[in-house]
């Protein structure tokens, strides 16, 4: 591109051709102010406060929207310049309450800052009467637009950036204001409390609300929110060692400016009064508070007694996917350096463990394959079995994104009316658990047109022959019967994937909780290795629930597998790990979560540490568990809260929270980030890695890490794919991305279509009808997943003090036509039934459900819905069914 | 003279058929919520989610668009338009007094439409015959020197057409 020199402020300067003058300037150092830009908006010009002169022509221009022209010769501080600044600025005050010194925005305001810098104060201009606050019942956004100032940030950032639609100007002239549709409140609108408006809005128009602490933060720490697998980075402000205000971490490359309303207001579970802060004892039936000391000496006495006793594969241990990346390599060291035992697991197996085995078997890499930012260029997107909108938020607004703004087509694969539906150019609604047939269907008009990638094909992958073989069954005919998707819409969904010059195929747990959720992945890896969409151009993006699912898994908290996916059973990779840690390591793969609590229930497991984990709530059939639990001679459980699991256990150990520690987590994407400590642990919890090192120590084998930073280095050091992460760099924003792909961390991924074995396998997948949806006498399929304002089993969003009062209560989602004939209206109560349990909960009529398909949120405590599932097994991830069951329903009251 | 409900039904059908004939247009926003107050006589607000869908926008960005031009209505209007000057010249010669001696003959407020749809009420600043003040227009004509007697004249007349 050719360059272009102007001259700014006297001095000689260069940019590319199309640059702004604004992003030249601040390139060079030079300030300029502004109110409406903002980086990851486009530019409208709006404010003209960014006035800078050229002082050839005498121009004034807007400097965020005006290119460098050859020959300007800029002034961004004249006189006519800096008396036009402060004639706009007092404009806008004039038309802005004097309530400065009262306004919660504090040092935040730009509008005050500025003034103060211009030197404005009072106001001459005759006041123009505004508008008030909105009457708003939401927890989370108070809106005075008194204090707007017309920028249309707050809109932008909704239109542009996560692309909800709720807001948008209303009339015209002095009336004109940022509102919803009908001017309704904003819990009456398309709004997901994002957040985003309110952490661009320069003034005080748009604010938090219902702030447990008040007052302007004296310092802000960078960190990762804890909640679900993007990784969005966020902006603790600290005001008196109290966390103030979560807000956007604005340079992130994962969300760019944005949360969502967990990430945004969910933080604030950490002040809730019921943290654990000391550590308990059982002592006849009664947990007790008692020292750390006298803890971790019954601990160490608890699981040496058994490890004596028994075997020490008598114990086991159960990670977490929501602890840092440290805690699991530690937790996995412990296990098997300590304990002597490779029965470990983490809570991913429940979700994530058929994405690990599709992918792992056929791409060679277990996980997604590319970045957002190739999602967001992708010319196609397939979006399978996954409602981003709820469960990744942030790749909801990357799909959306390049559908509105970059020319992208959707297609949604869903029976359930998504967010996403609105944007698709094909929404196929399968029956439930029918994914396989229709996926081996698309393939097989991919191939039977002649549109797959011939070339991707040959040179990169391995089994075509075999595996397309075993497509011939699946003509459209077939799929058409066995899926409900007619021909037609089959075959444009084919054409439009195989067109694309880059497509990408994003699927979340309505593919991998089902019990042929293996296979589906197989599938889905096939199609996209079919049309060369495996990362080089398009790619595979597996949506992960938690936030370190994909790090628990890297380092190791898995029976069969030592950090790095290195198989326990091979005597060379035990062979390094003995070596630096100096002891000698068990060779038989261990017990994977569930078998774990079967064999507590057999009394073969008697001893158990579980990190961070609440099975009770996350586990299908909390009866087997809290069984195999009590049948546990001892049980240690590390959290935060006193959670259902909690109860049975022997020692209960306080852990800190996210943002009372240190450490790593690896996003969906493989990004590992870093956490950055922003408070003191409460009361004497502690972090994980902390205890584990304490515990070590107490039970003779100390594990020698003077700090944070050694671990991670060790952790550098034995998986290859974690090289040059995290603590090498100094700045918070995690590791650079061009690292990722120059680095050696290029190897674990595909990039420029690279598989790390050298080639991609395709794999038979034979559909195999579901057992998870209705039968006789249970005629609905009840299907389960994430309500937006809650997460995972609740533990942390349930405590949440804004998320829990927004959202209090578990509900029933039942289609309008079911429901009538059922007899069942909005709020009643109603019974659901499965073979295996029963419970009740509240109706809720809607219309996003077809006929026969029922849905419940997963993350409520009180209304455990896992009570209705059965244990069936993935038979390749040994992970439960949990997204579908077959239930019958009946109503038992009205609307009390 | 029947009564009607103030608000009528929405032909929702009758919309979509306009909507369905801006397929494949650039642009077509503006003349398609034009065509659709041409035939229905306003917008409804519940078209805007139907057009928003049809053309890939948010419905808060229809409702700016409506809202922004001062033409354009979201709620019925009336056969005819009543506009009372308040205007100064129209306020010191007694433009108030009409004003509200319109409003009890009508029996609707400012903004509003009586009920069997022949008159929708508004105010406007000057009208630009301020020498005939107080001064009423009714649709394009502009009826001067007001007083009390002439209102109900005026709407004795209309009304009876
Ligand atoms: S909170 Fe988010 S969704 Fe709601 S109006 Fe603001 S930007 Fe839009
Ligand atoms: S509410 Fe804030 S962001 Fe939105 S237009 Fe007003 S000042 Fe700008
Ligand atoms: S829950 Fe997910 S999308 Fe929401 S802020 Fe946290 S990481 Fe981002
Ligand atoms: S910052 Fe450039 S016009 Fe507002
Ligand atoms: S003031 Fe009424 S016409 Fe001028």
């Amino acid at each position: 591109m050719e360059a272009v020199t102007i001259t700014l402020n006297g001095v000689e300067v260069s940019g590319y051709a199309g640059t702004t003058i604004l992003d030249l300037a601040r390139e060079s150092g030079v300030y300029i102010p502004t109110l409406c830009y903002d980086p990851n908006l486009a530019s409208t010009g709006a404010c003209r406060l960014c006035l800078v002169e050229d002082e050839r022509s005498g121009a004034l221009h807007a400097s965020c929207v005006t290119p460098i022209a050859p020959g300007m010769t800029v002034n961004t501080n004249s006189p006519r310049v800096v008396e036009h600044r402060k004639k706009i600025l007092e404009l806008m005050l004039a038309s802005h309450p004097d309530i400065c010194l009262v306004c919660d925005k504090g040092n935040r305001c730009q509008l005050r800052k500025l003034a103060a810098e211009m030197g404005i104060g009072l106001v001459t201009l005759q006041r123009i009467p505004q508008n008030d606050v909105i009457e708003e019942v939401n927890p989370f956004i108070e809106r005075d637009l008194s204090k707007c100032i017309m920028c249309g940030k707050c809109i932008r950032v909704d239109q542009e950036l996560v692309v909800e639609g709720a807001i948008d100007y209303m009339d015209r002239g002095t009336m004109a204001k940022p509102a919803t549709l009908n001017d309704m409140p904003l819990e009456k609108s398309e709004c997901t409390f994002c957040g985003a408006c309110v952490a661009i809005c320069p003034t005080g128009a748009l604010m938090e609300k219902d702030r447990i602490y008040t007052g302007t933060a004296t310092n802000v720490v960078t960190t990762v929110c804890p909640y679900c697998g993007c990784g969005c980075t966020i902006c603790l402000g600290i005001k008196d060692g109290k966390i103030i205000e979560a807000r956007p971490a604005v340079d992130s490359p994962v969300n760019r400016g944005a949360l969502c309303v967990r990430g945004n207001y969910g933080y604030d579970f950490i002040n809730s009064p019921q943290r654990l802060r000391q550590p308990l004892i059982k002592v006849d039936g009664e947990l007790q508070e008692a020292t750390w000391e006298e803890a971790l000496a019954r601990v160490a006495d608890g699981f040496g007694r058994i490890k004596n006793e028994n075997k020490a594969d008598a114990l086991a241990v159960f990670g977490s996917s929501k602890c840092t990346n440290e805690e699991n390599y530690l937790l996995q060291r412990f296990a098997r350096g300590v304990l002597g035992t490779n029965n470990i697991d983490n809570g991913s197996r429940l979700y994530s463990a058929a994405s690990r085995t599709g992918l792992g078997a056929s791409i060679g890499y277990a996980g997604t394959t590319g970045s957002l930012d190739a999602l967001e260029r992708s010319k196609v997107i397939m979006v399978i079995g996954a409602n981003p909108e709820i469960s990744a938020p942030v790749v909801a607004y990357a799909i959306k994104r390049a559908v509105r703004f970059k020319g992208a087509e959707l297609i949604v694969i869903d029976p359930r009316d998504t967010p996403l539906t609105q944007f698709a150019s094909l929404w196929l609604r399968p029956g439930v658990g029918t994914d396989v047939a229709l996926l081996n269907g698309l393939a097989r008009v991919i191939i039977d047109e002649k549109r797959l990638d011939v070339e991707f094909v040959t040179r990169m992958t391995d089994n075509y022959a075999g595996w397309a073989k075993s497509l011939q069954n699946y003509t459209p005919g077939h799929v058409e019967k066995v899926t409900g998707i007619s021909k037609k819409n089959l075959q444009a969904a084919a054409r439009l994937l195989a067109g694309a010059e880059e497509a990408s195929i994003v699927y979340g747990n309505g593919i991998t909780q089902h019990v042929t959720g293996t296979g589906a992945v197989a599938a889905i890896a096939n199609l996209a290795m079919l049309t060369g969409n495996t990362g080089r151009r398009g790619g595979i993006f597996a949506l992960q629930r938690e936030n370190n699912a994909h790090g628990a898994c890297d380092m190791g908290a898995l029976p069969g597998f030592l950090a790095g996916y290195q198989s326990v059973d091979d005597a060379q990779n035990r062979q390094r790990f003995e070596e630096r840690w100096g002891c000698s390591l068990p060779a038989e793969a261990g017990l994977s979560a569930l078998e774990m609590m079967e064999a507590a229930r057999e009394g073969k497991v008697k001893g158990m540490l579980i990190m961070g984990e609440n099975p009770v709530a996350s586990f299908p059939q909390p009866a087997l568990v809290k069984k195999a639990l009590s049948s546990l001679d001892f049980l240690v459980v590390t959290d935060m809260f006193p959670t259902e699991t909690v109860k049975f256990a022997s020692v209960v150990l306080p852990a800190a929270s996210f943002a009372e520690k240190e450490g790593t987590f690896t996003n969906f994407e493989g990004r590992v980030q870093r956490l950055h400590q922003a408070l003191e642990p409460v009361g004497d919890s502690l972090p994980d890695v902390e205890v584990l090192f304490r515990l070590a120590e107490i039970m003779g084998s100390p594990m020698p890490y003077a700090s944070h930073q050694e671990v991670m280095e060790e952790i550098e050091e034995m998986v290859p794919f974690y090289r040059h992460v995290a603590y090498a760099d100094t700045d918070s924003m995690g590791m650079d991305w061009g690292d990722v792909e120059s680095n050696s961390l290029g190897t674990r991924r595909l990039h420029k279509g690279l598989f790390p074995s050298g080639f991609g396998r395709f794999s038979p997948v034979e559909y195999t009808p579901p057992v998870d949806v209705s039968t006789d006498g249970y005629p609905f399929t009840l299907m389960v997943g994430s309500s937006r304002y809650h997460f995972g089993a609740g533990s942390r969003s349930s405590r949440s003090f804004r998320l829990s009062r927004f959202s209090p209560t578990a509900f029933l989602e039942i289609n309008g036509v079911d429901a009538a004939d059922l007899g069942i209206g909005d709020s009643d109560t109603v019974k659901v039934t499965s073979a295996q349990g029963e419970l009740s909960t509240t109706a809720k009529v809607s219309k996003t459900l077809p006929q026969g398909l029922l849905f419940m949120p997963i993350s409520f405590p009180d209304s455990p819905v896992y009570e209705l599932f059965n244990t069936v097994l993935d038979p390749q991830a040994k992970a439960p069914a949990l997204k579908s069951c077959a239930v019958r329903l009946e109503r038992t009251a009205g609307d009390g | 003279m029947a009564k009607q409900k103030k608000a009528p039904r929405v032909n929702l059908k009758q919309i979509e058929k306009i909507i369905t004939g801006y397929r494949g247009q650039k642009w077509p926003l503006i003349p398609m919520v034009e065509e659709i107050q041409e035939k229905v006589g306003y917008i409804p607000p519940e078209s805007i989610p139907v057009i928003a869908g049809a053309l890939g926008l948010f419905p808060s960005q229809v409702q700016a668009v409506i809202t922004f031009y001062e033409q354009l209505y979201t709620e019925p209007r009336g056969k005819n338009i009543v506009r009372v000057c308040r205007g100064t010249a129209c306020h010191v010669r007694g433009g108030k007094t009409i004003l509200k001696l319109v409003k009890r003959h009508l029996g609707v407020d400012e903004g509003e439409t009586t009920d069997d749809m022949e008159y929708t009420l508004e105010t406007v600043a000057c009208i630009g015959v301020c020498a005939l003040a107080p001064n009423i227009m009714i649709n394009k004509d502009a009826y001067g020197n007001m007083n009390p007697k002439k209102v109900a004249r005026l709407f004795e007349r209309s009304g009876k057409e």
